[in-house]
């Protein structure tokens, strides 16, 4: 099913936290330009996976490789990786002292050392395909949570990543500003952009994912195609969470 | 007459019916018995003509005082601040022996009276004259600065301590998700929000670092309070005038910096919205 040449190759990756253990054995594989969607209950483990792959939180046993590099290796510069692993978060955690642009702008600024103007235009442009061309200057609390995320996505894509990272990207919104972020979401995966997105977000995840990984008890109880596993899921536990998220749509 | 006189009755000329203590009373009826005039009643709170006279007259003797407050202040809240901002830092994210030496220097410091700390630093370290060249500072202002510097380090590290873990890990952690190390995160991202959230704070310690620079007159420097200790002990009469001179110099410089410093809130303010 996998071969060396995968783009990002999970593999047996454990965690523990003190004796607790929340991830077990967990494994699976992408290729440039997929989309897989992490789903499962809440304290399944899938945060922590995500965050696992840019070394957010650390596993302590399996093998994570990116593009043939061992994410895991204590030798790896984790901000090396982080340039090319982009993150948007769950609480947007936009940096509340900046404006927008100020926001997208300090990464390619202070870490690919890019002139004061360079970093701006290139802000603006990602704040312009996400939709905020006209909030440059505003600051996070001046933004409604939708937009927020948006500055969060264009953050994360100045950075050029050839892989991004989603925790849950439309949980903390309201109802009504969902729809504007999936729908960023959307462009990004029509582009082309390799994603692995933890959500519960089941429709969206439906349509665009290549593969859903359903983790419970930070464990792989199944994973496959989203047709599959969404109308013919093999193990019961999966039958039974899509049930339950099904009932709150 | 005494001071204590002209201040009771005085008291007692104002407020009418209203009783004095028993010694107060006692003077008073002793100044009344002696058959003195008293001013009259509205001048009684901001005292004799005389000896406003005697302060203004010694205006140049306490502004050599207000210089040397000033300086000592400044001075020493930044070599606080050079101290202390590291040191708040350390004890957020530093770990092993230095977050532990830290905490202690820290704990010692704020547990040791200033006077303390000044006569050792004066006579125990026994600090050396330091010359720049144009000017140089005399053993005890070094001392002065220092000992006034090295406590407001251990009160400022703490004010810094807590606003720097007062910015949400998130902050950090979307730092590092870019790329940034931990130290440029903290550079770029929690330092100039926990800097801003230092503001109401370091008023506070500018302040009391302002008032206790008087302390000084205990490794024999005369900044502005012992000055005007030195005047009144020379004219009794004029404590009030002198007391109320010097008080209102010092409100003048809290209340300037306190504004200075709330522009600077101000100024530099995270924009908020109408609500989310």
């Amino acid at each position: 099913m996998s071969d060396s040449d995968d783009f990002l190759r999970v593999s047996d990756v454990s965690k523990w936290y003190g004796d607790e253990q929340v991830l077990h054995d967990v494994s699976f594989e992408m290729d440039p330009g997929d989309v897989t969607v992490l789903i499962g209950p809440s304290g399944s483990g899938k945060s922590t996976m995500l965050r696992c792959v840019n070394r957010l939180a650390e596993a302590q046993e399996g093998s994570i490789r990116l593009d043939g590099e061992e994410v895991l290796s204590p030798e790896l510069d984790v901000d090396d990786l982080r340039r090319e692993v982009g993150m948007v978060f769950q609480g947007f955690n936009l940096f509340a002292h900046l404006s927008a642009v100020g926001n997208v702008a300090l990464g390619p600024r202070r870490v690919l050392g890019l002139s004061e103007t360079e970093a701006r235009e290139r802000a603006e442009a990602q704040l312009e395909r996400v939709g905020l061309g006209d909030q440059f200057d505003s600051y996070p609390a001046e933004l409604s949570g939708g937009q927020q995320q948006r500055v969060g996505i264009a953050r994360a894509l100045a950075m050029e990543p050839k892989l991004l990272l989603f925790d849950e990207p439309t949980s903390a919104l309201d109802p009504e500003l969902i729809g504007e972020v999936l729908e960023v979401m959307h462009g990004l995966v029509d582009e082309g952009m390799t994603m692995l997105v933890v959500t519960h977000e089941m429709s969206f995840a439906r349509e665009v994912a290549d593969e859903i990984v359903f983790l419970d008890g930070g464990r792989v109880i199944e994973r496959g195609p989203p047709d599959q596993l969404f109308e013919r899921p093999e193990k019961e536990r999966t039958g039974r969470f899509l049930e339950r998220i099904a009932s709150h749509d | 007459m005494s001071a204590s006189g002209t201040l009771a009755l005085a008291a007692v000329d104002s407020l009418g019916a209203f009783a004095s203590g028993g010694a107060l009373s006692a003077a008073a009826t002793d100044a009344v018995a002696s058959g003195l005039v008293v001013g009259t009643a509205d001048w009684w709170f901001i005292g004799e003509p005389a000896d406003w006279s005697f302060v203004l007259d010694n205006a140049d003797y306490l502004g050599v005082g207000v210089l040397l407050t000033i300086g000592l202040t400044v001075a020493s809240i930044l070599f606080g601040f050079a101290l202390g901002f590291p040191a708040g830092a350390v004890e957020v994210y530093g770990d092993g022996l230095l977050k532990r030496a830290v905490g202690t220097a820290g704990v010692v410091l704020r547990g040791t009276p200033i006077v303390v700390i000044l006569i050792v630093m004066y006579f125990v370290v026994g600090v050396p004259q330091v010359n720049f060249g144009v000017a140089s500072l005399s053993p005890p202002v070094v001392a002065g600065i220092l000992g006034l510097g090295l406590r407001s380090a251990a009160y400022q590290s703490q004010i810094f301590r807590a606003t720097l873990a007062s910015v949400d890990d998130g902050q950090l952690e979307a730092g590092r998700s870019v790329g940034l190390s931990r130290f440029e995160a903290i550079r770029y991202v929690v330092v100039p929000q926990a800097l801003r959230r230092s503001i109401p704070g370091f008023q506070n310690e500018f302040t009391i670092v302002l008032k206790d620079t008087s302390i000084v007159f205990a490794i024999g420097l005369a900044e502005l309070l012992t000055r005007g200790y030195d005047l009144f002990s020379e004219r009794t009469t004029a404590v009030l005038e002198v007391i109320l001179f010097i008080s209102a110099i010092y409100f003048v410089l809290t209340f300037t910096t306190n504004r200075a410093l709330d522009y600077l809130g101000t100024r530099y303010a995270i924009p908020e919205g109408e609500s989310t």
